[in-house]
């Protein structure tokens, strides 16, 4: 069976004063049927533009340069990118619903939280009234939400974990195939933090859905997703599965992250994080554009750019001295 | 808490009573129109009766220059303003607010014999038809350009509709009333002037006719015109910039990303929210255009309160200035109340905070 | 001391980066020559080209010609003349309103600010009843009661009727810069409260009180030259009000023939509104990116 989507060779640049922001380059990636995949990396690396890519959200100062987005639903395959008019408006959402990462402001402040999923619903001809109520009632109960308390209020009226997880289960409202999660527990304290990916865990078990994960995070990714994309400077940089990315990981950027994460038994001595700082996007380094900050950089890394090789079964790593890692 | 009711009950449930009332959101836009309309009427009386050389003092001495004794004038002018002038200043103060109460602004020294309210109720229709009007018209004009060119930023429409705006912002109204009827009238001799002076035609009867309501219309329609020209440039201006920022705030890519249609997005995502912060700015607005109405009315001899107010200041008649200008306040305080509750009926969050949820 | 130069310091700072920014900016530009060229006019024009004092039986009410570039009024005298002569009151007054009203706005709302609690409530909530009375029939209602025969008087009457609506402002801007970090650093380090005023708080608010005060300065404009036409302010001089007035009050409005008596005081008000404005606009779009057109 095809994936549900298939990125390919996609890049997307935005136009600044001082000249072009090459926000993602060239990638390419599968989400299988019911997969998980976690796009990881720093901010401004680029993750947030690829999620906003596939469903055509991208601000007017972006433009896709090439590739495309094949969705894939019952047998037909369709180009995301290339959508327009009714047939956009009824992929987003229906097909790709996307949470973003401001979660406390992605509601409207004067319209409730059953105005937001009724305009929703109708956009979609989707159920309606009763029919409506008793199914957002279901998906507010699964994101352990009181409905009755949650349908009337405004956003307001809701703390910030509380919005987070309405947003989540207005994503899943139209039972869409793909769900895009934008760091769905920044800006939330750690407690709601839990919270938030306990029921997207519970989610998952439950329901039938392909995720995609955006995250700077690895702990959370490592807990939710199947497969980790690790993306540097627009690029995917290493791709495996996620026991792979914690017990071998390949790309030195993939290894300064894990080295990053706190762990309840590590030394907090045993925490290093990554020298230096995200490249500039608009004049970007030669060669690997991680080596400026990479430990093991040498001549042919600043000279030559290495594209992703697969180095075991489904794990694919871009640098080429992977091996003495 | 057991211990707190118990030492001091009654002050507690004073106060608590006093904050439900301070956070009862129309309740407490009650007290303050009211406490408005209070700091108007002494201020009026400071001016009228109590500030050194007030207008009461002028009204002697001129009641004395045509030939009135001391006693007399001073009996004159006391009859007139409606206050016993030999009581002491808080005598005649509290006297004075009795008298506002009542609706009583004693009688008009020019026009001798004639009720300062039943002037003002006479005139009073029509500048409130006048104002009201053009300002329903300037806020829809000015609602639906600003929004339209915040859409086409960037495009010639907007740079034009943008530069006609701050240029109308900028000139003062009765400045364009002026130069409308230089041409209108002068130049191109579209409409004459002479014979559009006063709200109706000489013979013509408020009534429920066609006949009325023409009349009525063809001697506001200039001035309706400079009004909506003199305020609808900030309108536009303001709206422009509401909703850009709207537009930019994440639950309209939210909704985008929702799939929902163009049409609901413009309404109840970008619309609603830009236009609930000028429901906040009707205030100056109204203000703005009833001290506009003074010198309009006055130039299009279009007779409101604008017109009985400038009559009165050119003939120095102090009982009929004070009248019109407390009258003409309540009004702008009257109507910023029901804007308040307009805007606390659209933005739910107001409601909250002061709805005592 | 120290503060007083650091704020003096950062406002040179900020004036010179303004005028880079607004020296892109067309309509900005156009905006302060013109303000620069009506207020040096206004004041040295007189001395150049003084009134006439005579009438000029010969010359009455007429059109723009080589002579006489705005016409002449009902007295056969150049109106262009009469403009030039009658600008320095209008130019004083609105200069003056705008500078009393912005000081005293600018000491309340901050101070409000940084009172805060219930000092602060009280004072803008008499702001906000101040903002709800009409301040143009006020005005010439305490008109008609004090003499405003200089533009000293009128000026800091109009000022003390106008100074809330920027207080309010003020008062925001204070409180969101409050909030700011580095604002938080600097009363970590116990600068000193003046010190954060002068060096951190007002170079930040300078253009955002510039444009305040110079649409307090045509509304100013607008309510003297108001005030002539109502007959209420005594003629004094030759201002642009009292030309306005004067030539209305002759019926030149229904005469095409003396229009030009009328439009060129209208002209000259309009111009200098405009130039105000436009000035005021631009400095708005150079400090708020939102409004800046094109990237």
């Amino acid at each position: 069976m095809p994936p549900t989507l298939s990125v390919q060779n996609l890049s997307i640049e935005y136009a600044a004063r001082r000249g072009k922001v090459r926000a993602i380059r060239n990638v390419s990636f599968d989400v299988a049927r019911g997969d998980a995949l976690a796009l990881i990396g720093e901010s401004g690396s680029g993750k947030t533009t690829l999620g906003l890519g596939v469903v055509q959200l991208l601000p007017s100062t972006a433009k896709i340069t090439q590739g495309n987005a094949l969705y894939h639903r019952d047998n037909k395959t369709i180009d995301a990118l290339t959508l327009k008019g009714k047939a956009l408006r009824e992929f987003r959402w229906k097909e790709c619903a996307m949470v973003f990462q401001s979660a406390l402001n992605s509601l409207n402040p004067v319209l409730r939280i059953a105005d937001q999923f009724g305009d929703t619903a109708r956009a979609h001809n989707y159920l309606q009234g009763r029919a409506l109520k008793e199914r957002a009632e279901h998906l507010l109960t699964l994101v352990r939400l009181d409905p009755e308390r949650v349908w009337k209020s405004f956003p307001h009226e809701l703390s910030g974990g509380m919005r987070q997880r309405v947003l989540i289960a207005l994503g899943l409202l139209l039972e869409p195939q793909l769900l895009i999660l934008d760091e769905p527990t920044t800006a939330l304290d750690i407690l709601t933090q839990r919270n938030i990916m306990d029921v997207l865990k519970e989610l998952r078990g439950k329901l039938d859905f392909s995720l995609i994960f955006i995250s700077h995070d690895l702990s959370l990714a490592a807990e939710l997703a199947d497969r980790v994309a690790t993306v540097y400077a627009g690029k995917i940089v290493e791709f495996a599965d996620v026991t792979t990315t914690f017990k071998t990981p390949a790309h030195p950027y993939t290894i300064g992250l894990i080295n990053a994460v706190p762990t309840l038994q590590g030394a907090k001595e045993d925490l290093t994080s990554i020298p230096g700082s995200p490249p500039d996007l608009i004049e970007l380094p030669s060669g690997c554009k991680f080596h400026p900050r990479c430990p093991r950089a040498d001549a042919r890394c600043k000279r030559d750019e290495p594209e992703l090789e697969e180095i075991a079964s489904g794990h694919r790593v871009a640098c080429w001295n992977w091996r003495t890692t | 808490m057991a211990v707190t009711s118990q030492t001091q009950p009654q002050t507690f449930s004073l106060l608590a009573r006093i904050e439900r009332i301070t956070s009862n959101y129309v309740l407490r836009r009650i007290v303050k129109a009211m406490f408005t309309i209070w700091v108007v009427v002494t201020i009026t009386f400071f001016v009228v009766r109590a500030m050194p050389g007030n207008a009461v003092d002028i009204l002697i001495q001129d009641l004395t220059a045509q030939g009135f004794s001391a006693d007399e004038a001073l009996n004159q002018a006391a009859s007139l303003m409606g206050i016993d002038l030999n009581q002491p200043a808080h005598e005649q103060y509290l006297d004075y607010l009795a008298n506002v109460v009542r609706g009583d602004f004693g009688k008009s020294y020019r026009s001798r014999g004639l009720n300062v309210a039943d002037m003002i109720a006479q005139v009073l229709p029509w500048t409130l038809f006048s104002v009201g009007l053009s300002l329903a018209i300037t806020f829809i004009i000015g609602i639906a350009l600003g929004a339209l060119i915040a859409y086409a930023r960037d495009t010639w429409f907007d740079h034009l509709i943008s530069n006609i705006a701050a240029t109308l912002d900028a000139v003062s109204p009765y400045l364009i009333g002026l130069l409308a009827i230089l041409l209108l009238g002068v130049t191109w001799k579209i409409i004459p002037f002479s014979e559009m002076r006063g709200a109706l035609s000489p013979g013509i009867q408020p009534e429920f006719s066609l006949e009325f309501f023409a009349d009525a219309f063809s001697h506001v329609k200039v001035l309706l015109l400079v009004y909506v020209l003199a305020s609808v440039g900030s309108w536009i201006l303001i709206m422009k910039s509401n909703t850009i920022a709207t537009l930019g705030e994440d639950y309209v890519t939210a909704a985008r990303a929702r799939g929902l249609s163009d049409f609901r997005i413009l309404t109840a995502y970008v619309g609603r929210n830009a236009t609930l912060p000028l429901f906040t700015r009707l205030a100056i607005s109204i203000g703005f255009a009833v001290g506009g109405s003074l010198l309009l009315e006055r130039l299009f001899a279009y007779r409101g309160v604008g017109f009985l107010l400038a009559d009165s200041l050119g003939n120095r008649d102090y009982p009929v200035m004070q009248g019109v200008f407390l009258v003409i306040t309540f009004a702008v305080v009257f109507s910023n109340l029901i804007a308040d509750f307009l805007y606390g009926w659209l933005d739910p969050r107001i409601r909250i905070a002061g709805g005592g949820n | 001391m120290n503060a007083l130069r650091d704020g003096i310091g950062g406002f040179a700072r900020e004036t010179i980066k303004t005028f880079k920014l607004l020296a892109r900016n067309k309509m900005g530009l156009f905006g302060f020559v013109m303000t620069l060229v009506i207020v040096l006019l206004s004041f040295v024009g007189p001395i150049i080209w003084q009134p006439e004092t005579s009438a000029n039986v010969a010359d009455i009410n007429q059109g723009p010609s080589e002579k006489h570039f705005l016409g002449t009024d009902f007295q056969g005298q150049d109106n262009l003349r009469k403009v030039i002569n009658g600008g320095k009151d209008i130019v004083i007054t609105a200069f003056l309103t705008g500078i009393i009203a912005t000081l005293l706005a600018v000491t309340v709302g901050a101070f409000s600010a940084f009172v805060g609690g219930r000092v602060d409530s009280a004072l803008m909530e008499l702001v906000n009843i101040w903002m709800t009375i009409p301040k143009f029939p006020l005005l010439a209602v305490i008109a008609t009661v004090i003499k405003l025969n200089d533009p000293v008087t009128l000026s800091l009457l109009m000022a003390f009727l106008d100074w809330p609506g920027l207080s309010r402002q003020v008062r925001a801007q204070v409180l969101s810069l409050k909030k700011r970090d580095y604002i938080e650093a600097a009363t970590m380090l116990d600068l000193g409260t003046r010190q954060i005023i002068f060096r951190e708080i007002l170079p930040n608010m300078m253009s955002f009180i510039a444009v305040s005060t110079i649409f307090t300065m045509t509304f100013a404009i607008y309510q003297q030259t108001g005030l002539v036409f109502l007959g209420i302010v005594p003629y004094s001089g030759a201002n642009w009000g009292v030309m306005i007035s004067a030539a209305e009050r002759r019926g030149v409005l229904y005469t095409a023939a003396a229009s030009w008596s009328i439009i060129a005081p209208i002209g000259a008000i309009v111009l200098f509104q405009l130039a105000l404005i436009s000035f005021a606009r631009s400095l708005e779009e150079v400090f708020n990116p939102r409004l800046r057109t094109s990237v």
